[in-house]
This record gives structure tokens, C-alpha cells and sequence, in this order.
């Protein structure tokens, strides 16, 4: 056991990123690693997407808008609206990391790992530890699911097309499926509960009101506040 | 799309998939001075950060791309639930609860494709 405290971390959090989450996440950057095979982009570029973009459907819909031939602008657009996502999640990780992360530059960095699996992981671990333990345990938590999803970009691009239609379908279904059960995980309070089901029944209706582009902003601007004013309700009596 | 030049691809990573998605992360560094961990906005930014993530798993689950197409709706649905009641019977074991889900959803696409 490594004597440094910050070292044994980080450590805790790259053992915690390889017990599921890690696999699970890099599973997925599996599938964008073939998209991106399919495409004909180069391997080093598809696993510099995953360094540099680190967002799955931001990913899919760069490679597939590039398949399909789109202006590279209309293709900028889309990737951005699928990423407005991050901006609440950002926030509301930024503030439990700042007892330590207080330059802007240290800032960015932590906001660059933020990603739907990173994100809903540490949105549960995070709060229940000391402040000051939490910057070390999370870069190291971050930086393993980051590392296990290059090499699996890597392979994806390699294997494209290799795997059996059940194995295939087992895969594209990994992503929802742990992301239900990590948000169950996390979820806590009536609110939590409450935003859980809102936006896994309003996405669909949204997406029929308001297009494919916008369905999810919406979803999150209307469940959430509902899900933040039936908190209130409930503390209040 | 010109793929001759070797550097190309990565030009457009940076610049069409990095910069755009990027600027969201950057931005919130920016709102995040000043703000406290226990205000009231963080605990709306929270509740829609929640709700956007399971809006994720409703667009992923209800219009599925590729493979998980061939699995119907229904299966879809119902591989998911089977993933949520192991969850819970297994003291809320997310591993278990993968598991049992992954398992149902392969076994039935291999099963509808005999």
C-alpha cells in the first residue's frame, strides 16, 4: 500500500472505475470505435475523439453525420446540442471538487472528464466523502474509465463488424441499461425518483413535440424543474 | 469529405467534435464562481442533470440504432425491468442487475433469430 494519502486515492478510484463502470463505458466507446471503422477514419483519430470529445452520442453523431456526408458545419451544430447536457452536469460536480480544484486550469481539466458515466457515478460517491478527498479519488476514478475506453476505441475500430447480431445487440444495450441501474443507485429522495421517471417518460413525448434535436433540452428543462419543485413541495410540508 | 490528407481527420475532431462539445464544460467552469455547493439553483441543476440522463436512456431504449433494433420494443422493455428487479432483489447490486439484463436481452435476440 502506497504511504501518500492522495496516491491511495486515486487509487481507490481507478479499483472503484474498474470494478463495472469502466467496462461498461468502454463497451460502448467499443461501438463507437467501429462506427468510426465503418466510416473510414483512421484508428488514431477515432481513439483522439474519445480523449478529446469523451461523449458517446456526441461521438455517434460526428461519425455518423460524416458517413452521411453533412456540412461540417450542420455536423458542429448537432455535436454541440447533444453536449448542452454537460453544462448541468459540469455544474453540479465543479462545486464538490473545489476544496482542492481551485485554479481555473485544474477546474478545466476535472470539467473535461465530466461524461454521463463519470458523471452519474460521482454525482453518488462524491457528496458521502471528506471534501478533501474527493479531487484525487475522482481524477483517479475518471482517468481509468478514460484510459480502459481508448484502448476499446482501439479494438472496436480493429473488430468492426466481428460480432454476432445478439452480441451486437447485448452491447448497444449495455449503455441504457447501466445507466438505469447506476441512476437507481444514486437515487436518494422523492425528488431524485421523481426526475428519474419524468425524463424517461417525457423524452419520447418531446421527441414527437419537438424534433430529435431539441427533445432532450426540453426533457431536462421541464422533468427537472418539476422534479425541483415537487422537492420543494415535500420540504416544505 | 477529403480523407487524403493524413492530418485532416484529426483537424475535424478537434474542431467540428471537440471545440463544440467542450465549450458546455468551459462554460460551466465559468458559471460555477461564486455559487455555493448547498444554493437552491444547484439542487435544480442537479434535478435536470437527472432528468436528462434518463431522457438519454428513453432515446436510446425507444429508437435504438443498429443491432438492438432487432430487439422488439416489448423485449427491449422487458430486459430492462428484469435488470431493475435483480437490482433490488440483490441488496441494489448494479453488477447483478447488469448482468440479469445483458443476459435476457442476448439470449432473446439469439432466441428470435433461430
Amino acid at each position: 500500500m502506497p504511504p501518500n494519502p492522495t496516491v491511495r486515492l486515486a487509487l481507490r478510484g481507478v479499483r472503484d472505475a474498474l470494478a463495472l463502470p469502466a467496462w461498461v463505458v468502454g463497451l460502448s466507446m467499443f461501438a463507437v470505435g467501429s462506427l468510426a471503422g465503418e466510416v473510414g477514419f483512421p484508428a488514431g483519430a477515432a481513439a483522439l475523439s474519445t480523449l478529446l470529445i469523451w461523449a458517446g452520442p456526441a461521438q455517434v453523431i460526428f461519425f455518423g453525420g460524416l458517413a452521411a456526408g453533412s456540412a461540417l458545419p450542420a455536423i458542429a451544430l448537432a455535436v454541440t446540442l447533444s453536449s448542452i447536457r454537460l453544462l448541468p452536469m459540469t455544474l453540479s460536480i465543479l462545486p464538490l471538487l473545489r476544496h482542492r480544484a481551485k485554479g481555473p486550469l485544474l477546474q478545466l481539466l476535472a470539467a473535461h472528464y465530466v461524461a454521463v458515466t463519470v458523471w452519474v457515478e460521482s454525482a453518488r460517491r462524491l457528496p458521502a466523502m471528506p471534501a478533501a478527498h474527493r479531487l484525487p479519488y475522482y481524477l483517479g476514478f475518471a482517468n481509468a474509465c478514460l484510459c480502459v475506453c481508448v484502448v476499446t476505441t482501439f479494438a472496436g475500430h480493429s473488430l468492426v463488424g466481428a460480432l454476432p447480431p445478439p452480441l451486437a445487440a447485448g452491447l448497444l444495450f449495455l449503455t441504457p441499461l447501466f445507466f438505469t441501474l447506476s441512476l437507481a443507485a444514486g437515487a436518494r429522495t422523492l425528488p431524485d425518483w421523481t426526475a428519474i421517471l419524468l425524463g424517461f417518460s417525457l423524452a419520447p413525448l418531446f421527441t414527437a413535440l419537438v424534433g430529435k434535436d431539441f427533445d432532450l433540452l426540453a426533457t431536462g428543462l421541464v422533468g427537472g424543474s418539476a422534479a425541483y419543485a415537487a422537492g420543494r413541495l415535500g420540504r416544505r410540508s | 469529405m477529403s480523407l487524403a490528407d493524413p492530418l485532416w481527420p484529426y483537424l475535424l475532431v478537434l474542431l467540428i467534435g471537440f471545440l463544440p462539445s467542450e465549450i458546455w464544460r468551459a462554460l460551466a467552469v465559468v458559471l460555477v464562481k461564486g455559487l455555493d455547493e448547498r444554493s437552491e439553483i444547484l439542487v435544480w441543476v442537479r434535478a435536470v442533470a437527472t432528468t436528462l440522463v434518463a431522457g438519454v436512456v428513453a432515446k436510446l431504449l425507444f429508437a435504438p440504432t443498429g443491432a438492438l433494433a432487432a430487439a422488439p420494443l416489448v423485449g427491449r422493455l422487458g430486459a430492462l425491468a428484469a435488470g431493475v428487479v435483480v437490482f433490488f432483489a440483490l441488496r441494489r447490486s448494479v453488477l447483478a442487475g447488469v448482468l440479469a439484463g445483458e443476459a435476457a436481452l442476448v439470449a432473446m435476440v439469439w432466441w428470435a433469430a433461430r
